[in-house]
């Protein structure tokens, strides 16, 4: 695929990408500052349509649907530098990324009083579910699910705003610089969502990552993105011990 | 105590008005400022109604609903293509457009003569609302009930999605929502409910002329929603026009002299105003800020 940019000028910022993800794997896309990755990610979640290619879900052509069915098709998303939203608590955080949407229409929520308190016990079981799972037995955000997602850190944010895509039946998930501005110390816990989400889940994974012993660690296969094309594929060693990426990517 | 009457019947009003504005302005950050056009459209339409068909109250009610949300299907229709500032211009065209087919369609409208002798609300096709009791007692359960619908639709799961959608559209976008269907929803509702207050006040008053929904008719309603504060809790609504209608009333009896009273009392308003502002910017119940 190809991408101008907005003012349609001439410099193509990616130009004849082909990148296959390997279904039940983690894939790091990699490459320098403004090599086009996020934009890569915006592409296939459907929130750049002015771009000529395709994008092909599970064998499904998503390159014109708009964001929302591609979302519902089974791609989830961890958006570089957002969290939460501040003003839910942080058990509403968890609701909204569930795929159940009972009583998520006017009428529903008014008059279907049943069928939407059953839809919210099961989401908030699964919402409890998960951050057990995640963060163990007896973790704090367990008591603090009604409290306002301001409240937490910018990288319990992030941690949470991981562990919530696990509401979903997601089956591609983007990660756009999971652990940027998070403290070490929550890095593990990241390695814990992310074998989650491929091991027991079955989910795939593609993320944007800096933090090369984390794709080290993580990454099945990677990609290098440069000059607007995807210069070395192939498994995560092969390509982070290539000259080329070692001299212009990683400055060794 | 007529007088203390009518501006309880006028408060219902404007509950019902300030309440149907916060789910719009409140709930999905989509700050409007044509919700006196659908008051008015409500009560141009309820008045075709009252005085063509003997209709119990609630059938007339749910028509002039349906038929004012449907005419907000235009502003949804602006909302995908115009985004913050743009959408508030959109909104302001949308109000005067309204305010001059009102003011301009004199066969239909009588225009600036306006259109007097509009017939009381029949309960149920038979009981007609008589005197000023009457018509308090009845907007007063009318406000209640809209109120409580209100406040059960933004504590349901669509309340919560449109409190995801004002602080990140993009966000819920990618958690698979239609954010644009929820925001059409959104507009339906709240114009569908400025539509009933537009018909109770049309009923009430037996007059109606363009002059009584104009811009600063939409502005005032967006004030008393600052001053209650915009968010997912009824009261803040309730307390603004509590306090946007209560307040020039109070200032009558603060014995300014005559010939500046009226100039005067729209000062010491506007310092109100802009003192809440400063000491309370998300309003006086509010559980969110205007972006």
């Amino acid at each position: 695929m190809s991408y101008a940019n907005a003012r349609k000028e001439v410099f193509n910022l990616l130009n004849g990408v082909n990148m296959a993800v390997e279904e039940g794997k983690v894939t790091a896309l990699i490459g320098g500052n403004g090599a086009g990755k996020t934009t890569l990610f915006n592409i296939i979640s459907g929130f750049e349509k002015d771009f000529k290619g395709q994008v092909i879900l599970e064998g499904n052509d998503v390159t014109k649907m708009p964001a929302h069915k591609i979302a519902l098709k089974g791609l989830g998303r961890l958006f570089q530098g957002r969290q939460l939203m501040d003003n839910l608590t942080l058990m509403e955080n968890m609701k909204i990324a569930s795929d159940d949407t009972t009583g998520e229409s006017p009428f529903e929520g008014l008059f279907c009083r049943k069928r939407v308190a059953k839809s919210e016990a099961a989401k908030e079981q699964r919402a409890i579910d998960i951050l057990m799972k995640v963060f163990g037995e007896d973790n704090k955000y367990l008591g603090m699910l009604n409290h306002k997602a301001s409240e937490l850190s910018y990288g319990e944010q992030r941690l949470i705003a991981m562990a919530r895509l696990l509401m979903g039946n997601d089956r591609l998930l983007l990660l756009d610089e999971p652990t940027s501005g998070v403290n070490p110390r929550y890095i593990d816990t990241f390695r814990t969502i992310v074998r989650d989400m491929v091991e027991k889940e079955g989910q795939t994974v593609l993320l944007i990552e800096h933090n090369m012993s984390f794709v080290r660690s993580m990454a099945d296969h990677c990609h290098y993105l440069a000059d607007g094309r995807i210069i070395k594929s192939g498994p995560t060693q092969f390509v982070l011990d290539d000259p080329v990426i070692r001299k212009d990517y990683l400055g060794l | 105590m007529e007088y203390l009457l009518h501006i309880g019947i006028m408060l219902c009003i404007y509950i019902i008005l300030v309440l149907s504005t916060n789910l719009t302005v409140g709930m999905a950050n989509l700050l409007t400022m044509c919700q006196a056009a659908f008051y008015g459209i409500g009560a141009y339409i309820g008045t075709y109604f009252l005085m063509q068909y003997n209709l119990p109250f609630i059938v007339i009610a749910l028509m002039v609903m349906l038929a004012t949300g449907l005419t907000s299907l235009l502003i949804s229709f602006a909302s995908v293509k115009l985004k913050g500032d743009y959408f508030i211009l959109g909104t302001l065209g949308f109000q005067m457009i309204v305010y001059t087919i009102l003011y301009n369609w004199i066969s239909v409208t009588r225009g600036p003569y306006g259109i007097p002798g509009i017939p009381s609300i029949k309960l149920f096709g038979v009981w007609s609302l008589n005197g000023i009791y009457a018509y308090f007692f009845f907007a007063l359960v009318l406000a209640v009930v809209v109120a409580m619908i209100f406040s059960r639709l933004q504590h349901s799961p669509y309340g919560r999605m449109l409190k995801a959608i004002r602080t990140d559209e993009l966000s819920a976008k990618a958690l698979g929502r239609n954010t644009i269907h929820l925001k059409t929803w959104a507009f339906f509702i709240s114009a569908a409910f400025a539509g009933v207050a537009g018909l109770l006040y049309a009923s009430y008053v037996s007059y109606i002329d363009p002059t009584n929904f104009t811009l600063d008719e939409s502005i005032f309603i967006i004030t008393a929603l600052f001053i209650g504060g915009i968010g997912s809790r009824v009261w803040g609504p309730i307390v603004g026009a509590a306090v946007a209608v209560i307040l020039p009333e109070l200032l009558r009896f603060v014995g300014l002299p005559d010939a500046v009273a009226a100039n005067l009392r729209q000062v010491i308003y506007g310092l109100v105003l802009i003192a809440l502002m400063f000491v309370r910017p998300q309003g006086l119940l509010g559980d969110a800020k205007l972006k």
